[in-house]
C-alpha cells in the first residue's frame, strides 16, 4: 500500500536521508521511530510529495508520490508534525474549507470525530491551545476516510485521556483495513498501535522489526522492595541481572524474560514493586551497543 | 483553478482589497472635486511648472491641467495609484505563496488532491482579482465623479480614461507577476517581501531618476515602469500598443514561470 524504495536526499547542509527502504502492507500500522532530526519528517515529506528525491521513490496506492502529486493525495490523510492553519478561521471553517479541497461532502463522519475528540470547533484557530489545534489536525487527517493515514508525531500536545481516544481511533480504522504510517519518538505510543516499526537514525534505517521484537529489546528496570534485607539479598543472588541492591530494595533489569523474574519474586514476601521503562533513546543505545559488541 | 481555494483566499483577503479600493475611489473623487478650481487656473499652473527645472515637472507628471483626465493622469495615475498598487502587489503576492510556505500551511493545501499547478494558478488568480477590484472601483469612481462633480462643463474623454485604467492594470499585472515569481520561489516570507519590494521600488526609482535629467535618461530604459506613461495616453499620443503588449507578455511570462518553478521545487513543509 505504501512503499519507500531507496529514498535518498542530501540537503546542502550535508544532512538528509540515505537509501531509506521499507514497505507498509494494507491494514498495517507501521511505526517510524527515531530521535529528533533523524530524518523521520524528511521521509514523510517525500511520501507526501513535497520534495523531489535525489534517488529512489515513494509509492502510495501504486502511484509515485512526486510524479503524481495531486492525484495520489485523494487516498491520503495527513497530520503534519507542525500544524499551521490559515489565518482568520475557526476550526470548523478550516475543516469546511479542507472538505471542499478534498471534494468530500460527508459531514457525518467529521461531526462524529469532533464529538469524540471533545473540542469546540467554532473556536477561532488563533485562540486555540496546542492540544486543540492537534485535535483539529487529527479530524482533518481522518474526516475524508482515507485509505492511507500518515501521522507525524500525532499525540504531541494531547493529554493522556485524548491519547487513549486517539489510540482507539487508530485501532478501529486499522480494523477497517486502513493503512497507517506513524512517526514518533515515544515508544509507548508506537507500542500500543503498531504491528511493525522502523528505527531511523542519522538519515538511515537502523532496523525494521516486529513490535514484539522491539518490546523484547526494551529493557525494563523493576525495583522490588522486600519485607527483609535477607530476602532482598537472596533475591539478588538468584541469578537475575542486578542493577543495584540497597537494604531491602533490589533493582533488577529485565529484558524479555519476565517469567523468570516473576517466579523469583513470588518466592519471597514483596512489599512493593516499581517499574521504570526505558525511553527510546536508551533502547537505541542498547541496540547500538549490542550491535557493536556482537559484530 | 480550485474553486474552494479561490473562495477561501478571496474571503481572507477581501477586506484588504476593499480597503484599498475604497481608499482609491475616494482619492479619485477628491481629485475630481478639486479639478474645477484647478481648471480655472490651468494657465497659471502651467506657468508655475514652466518655471521649475524641466526634470521635476516631468518626473512628477506636473503637466497638462487642460482636461480632467490629463489632471488625474498626472496627479493620481502617475504617483499615488502607482504607490498603492505597488504595495498591494508586493504584499499580497508574498502572502499568497511565501507566507503559506514559510508557515507550513501550504502542507495542508498540497495534502489534498490538488496539484501544485492548480494551487499556484489559483493564488495567481486571487492576486489578479485583487488588482481588478481595486482598479475597477477606481474606474467606476472616476465615472461617478465625472457625472456628479464635473457635469458637462469640463472636458473629459471617457475612452482615454478607460485606456488609462487599462494601462495601470497591465502595468501592475506585470509587477504582480514578478513579485509572485519571487514569492513562489521563496521559503522565507520576510526575504520574499524584501526582495520583491526591492525589485519593484528599484524599478520605480530608476524610472523616476531617469525622468529627472536627460543625461541619466537611459536609466528609464532599465525599468519596466517606462512602459507605463499615463500622460502620453491622455495626451495626443497613439494607442501604446507595443507597451501594452510588452507589459502583458512580461506579466504572463512571470506568472507562468512562477507556476512552473513552484511545480518542480522542494518545499520545506
Amino acid at each position: 500500500m505504501l512503499t519507500v524504495e531507496h529514498l535518498t536526499k542530501t540537503f546542502p547542509s550535508g544532512k538528509g536521508i540515505a537509501d531509506v527502504t521499507f514497505s507498509v502492507r494494507r491494514g498495517e500500522v507501521f511505526g517510524f521511530l527515531g530521535p529528533n532530526g533523524a530524518g523521520k519528517s524528511t521521509t514523510i515529506r517525500h511520501i507526501m510529495g513535497f520534495m523531489k528525491p535525489d534517488r529512489g521513490r515513494a509509492i502510495v496506492n501504486g502511484m509515485d508520490t512526486w510524479l503524481r502529486q495531486g492525484e495520489v493525495q485523494s487516498a491520503i490523510g495527513y497530520l503534519p508534525g507542525e500544524i499551521a492553519f490559515i489565518d482568520g478561521m475557526t476550526g470548523r471553517g478550516f475543516l469546511d474549507f479542507l472538505s471542499g479541497m478534498q471534494r468530500t461532502q460527508d459531514r457525518a463522519r467529521r461531526e462524529r470525530l469532533i464529538e469524540r475528540l471533545q473540542f469546540d470547533a467554532n473556536t477561532p484557530i488563533r485562540k486555540m491551545s496546542k492540544g486543540m489545534k492537534q485535535k483539529v489536525g487529527i479530524v482533518a487527517a481522518f474526516m475524508h476516510d482515507p485509505e492511507v493515514v500518515i501521522l507525524d508525531e500525532p499525540t504531541s500536545g494531547l493529554d493522556p485521556l485524548m491519547q487513549k481516544v486517539f489510540v482507539e481511533l487508530v485501532l478501529e480504522e486499522k480494523a477497517r483495513g486502513k493503512t497507517f504510517l506513524m512517526s514518533s519518538h515515544s515508544f509507548p505510543e508506537i507500542e500500543r498501535t503498531c504491528d511493525r516499526a522502523a528505527i531511523i537514525k542519522d538519515g538511515a534505517i537502523v532496523t525494521i522489526a516486529d513490535i514484539h521484537e522491539l518490546q523484547r529489546m526494551q529493557r525494563k528496570l523493576f525495583e522490588v522492595t522486600f519485607e527483609t534485607a535477607d530476602e532482598a539479598a537472596a533475591f539478588a543472588a538468584s541469578g537475575l541481572q542486578v542493577d543495584s541492591l540497597e537494604g531491602n530494595r533490589v533493582r533488577i533489569a529485565v529484558q524479555g524474560d519476565y517469567g523468570r523474574f516473576a517466579e523469583e519474586t513470588t518466592k519471597r514476601r514483596v512489599r512493593n514493586i516499581d517499574v521504570f521503562t526505558q525511553n527510546l533513546e536508551e533502547i537505541f543505545m542498547d541496540y547500538y551497543d549490542r550491535k557493536g559488541t556482537g559484530a | 483553478m480550485s474553486a474552494a481555494l479561490y473562495k477561501q483566499m478571496m474571503r481572507v483577503n477581501l477586506k484588504g482589497f476593499l480597503n484599498y479600493a475604497v481608499g482609491s475611489a475616494f482619492y479619485i473623487l477628491l481629485m475630481f472635486w478639486l479639478y474645477p478650481g484647478i481648471a480655472q487656473n490651468a494657465r497659471a499652473l502651467d506657468d508655475i511648472v514652466a518655471t521649475m527645472p524641466e526634470g521635476v515637472g516631468k518626473a512628477f507628471n506636473l503637466s497638462g491641467f487642460g482636461s480632467a483626465e490629463a489632471f488625474i493622469s498626472g496627479e493620481y495615475y502617475g504617483l499615488i495609484l502607482v504607490l498603492i498598487l505597488a504595495i498591494v502587489s508586493v504584499q499580497l503576492s508574498t502572502q499568497l505563496m511565501a507566507r503559506l510556505i514559510d508557515r507550513g500551511s501550504m502542507a495542508y493545501l498540497l495534502s489534498t488532491p490538488t496539484t501544485r499547478v492548480r494551487v499556484a494558478t489559483t493564488q495567481a488568480c486571487v492576486l489578479v482579482s485583487g488588482l481588478l477590484i481595486i482598479l475597477g472601483a477606481t474606474t467606476l469612481a472616476g465615472f461617478a465623479g465625472k457625472a456628479w462633480l464635473l457635469g458637462d462643463r469640463y472636458a473629459f474623454d471617457a475612452g482615454r480614461f478607460i485606456l488609462l485604467n487599462a494601462a495601470a492594470f497591465l502595468m501592475f499585472f506585470a509587477v504582480a507577476g514578478i513579485a509572485f515569481l519571487v514569492s513562489a520561489a521563496s521559503n522565507d516570507e520576510k526575504k520574499a517581501l524584501g526582495l520583491s519590494g526591492t525589485i519593484v521600488f528599484g524599478f520605480y526609482s530608476l524610472d523616476l531618476l531617469g525622468k529627472l535629467g536627460d543625461s541619466i535618461a537611459w536609466m528609464r530604459d532599465l525599468s519596466i515602469f517606462s512602459l507605463y506613461r499615463p500622460s502620453d495616453i491622455v495626451g495626443d499620443g497613439d494607442f501604446p500598443a507595443l507597451g501594452f503588449a510588452l507589459l502583458a507578455a512580461i506579466g504572463l511570462a512571470a506568472f507562468v514561470a512562477a507556476v512552473a518553478l513552484f511545480k518542480r521545487r522542494d518545499l520545506p513543509l
